[in-house]
């Protein structure tokens, strides 16, 4: 048998040529993601629809939840200072769960490709280098490379950049995972269902049948864990290492 | 169909989904936390009005329960004001009653003791009258003689006295 993970797949192309960008692919993680920031949003219009003041609907409980959760987090990591980021936060981890969890419906998940998150985690490393140079200037935010020596200087370029690669490669890393033991245990078991059924006639043995509620229990671990984790653990970087830089 | 590579950064995309979270958050705000972040001030004032409304009515009971506090005060005093007065009226009323019971009493005991002392004179008279004559039909039936005026006179006179004596 042979087993391949590919890339995005790319629907059409559009020859722009233009430098550094070149041609637009449209590919599979710019549909899906149009489909995710579709299902956020009919979500939230759903959620808050017929908003009252008292005597409230499961449905309003539930939105009300939602941004009292969302609210509580960005205030429990940052302080009260920084509650424009409140919906930011949200939407990064909206997008990124629904991103992640997309990949049950059988869709290739946005967050299975490292452009996606490379675009998030230069959001945010452009949001904490701007805190940095926001609460100690341009030359306060040079100088801090020469910490605590000067010599020291390439080091503490290195780890500022490291944090946004290792912020996208940990996510990316995870749901690709996931994505690749998902298509080895659909493929190991559709051969060891047609092994296992090789009696059945007409070519019935063809069918995997072992690939009915196995991967399921797995998805449990990779799917849902992992994502919900993933998303967890990128918006809660986010708001430690803004407001790391606040403080500084 | 084109496939892209599995590991890579393709720019168009990188810019798209940088495009995309930004839109994503306006839309999140603008469907999320906008509708729930005003329904929740709404509620807030609500409930502020409500504080305030109950804290206005409870000054105003407290004043209310004041004022009758008061007021039941006042009218306790004055019902035991008006009770004093009563009573020292009716002290005095029933002293006046007895004094002047007193006095007609006094006058009533004066009079019957004038009365009796008159009488009293007026009945010794009598008596003294109807002694004399019994004295003088008891002696003229006893002697059944003609009594000198002299003796006459000195016998009644004995006998007045006697009588006198015994008055």
């Amino acid at each position: 048998m042979d087993f391949e993970v590919s890339g995005p797949k790319v629907f059409f192309t559009i020859p722009l040529d233009i430098p550094f960008l070149g041609d637009f692919e449209f590919s599979e993680t710019i549909l899906v993601s149009w489909i995710v920031m579709a299902v956020i949003t009919l979500l939230c219009i759903w959620l808050t629809r017929d908003l009252r003041v008292e005597n409230i609907s499961k449905r309003q409980a539930v939105a009300e939840m939602l941004v009292e959760t969302a609210t509580n987090f960005v205030r429990g990591n940052m302080g009260t200072k920084f509650d424009r980021m409140i919906p930011f936060v949200a939407a990064l981890f909206a997008t990124s769960l629904v991103s992640n969890l997309i990949s049950l419906l059988g869709l290739r998940s946005p967050t299975a490709d490292l452009s996606t998150e490379a675009a998030w985690a230069v959001v945010v490393f452009v949001m904490i280098t701007g805190q940095k140079i926001k609460s100690g200037g341009v030359g306060g935010y040079l100088k801090g490379f020469t910490t605590p020596i000067p010599i020291l200087t390439p080091f503490n370029i290195l780890s500022e950049l490291a944090t946004p690669i290792s912020m996208a490669c940990r996510h990316f890393g995870n749901i690709l995972s996931g994505v690749v033991i998902n298509g080895l245990i659909y493929a190991a078991l559709a051969v060891a269902s047609s092994a296992l059924f090789r009696f059945l006639p007409w070519g019935l043995e063809q069918i995997p049948f072992l690939s009915v509620g196995v991967p399921a229990i797995l998805s449990v671990y990779f799917d849902w864990f992992s994502g919900f984790m993933q998303a967890f653990i990128f918006c809660m970087l986010t708001t430690m290492y803004i407001a790391n830089a606040a403080e500084d | 169909m084109n496939v892209q590579e599995l590991v890579t950064l393709v720019p168009w995309t990188f810019v798209a989904q940088i495009c995309n979270l930004f839109i994503q958050v306006y839309l999140i705000r603008r469907f999320l936390f906008k509708p729930i972040s005003e329904v929740i001030e709404k509620r807030r004032q609500l409930a502020n009005a409500q504080i305030t409304e109950a804290e206005a009515a409870n000054r105003e009971a407290q004043a209310m329960k004041a004022d009758y506090e008061k007021n039941l005060a006042e009218a306790n005093a004055s019902a035991s004001e008006i009770i004093q007065a009563a009573k020292r009226q009716a002290v005095l009323q029933s002293e006046a009653i007895v004094k002047e019971a007193q006095t007609q009493a006094a006058a009533l005991k004066q009079k019957a003791d004038a009365d009796i002392a008159q009488e009293k004179v007026k009945v010794f008279n009598q008596m003294k009258d109807e002694i004399g004559d019994i004295a003088m039909d008891i002696a003229a039936k006893v002697i059944e003689r003609e009594i000198s005026e002299k003796d006459h006179q000195k016998l009644i006179n004995d006998m007045i006295e006697n009588v006198g004596d015994l008055t």
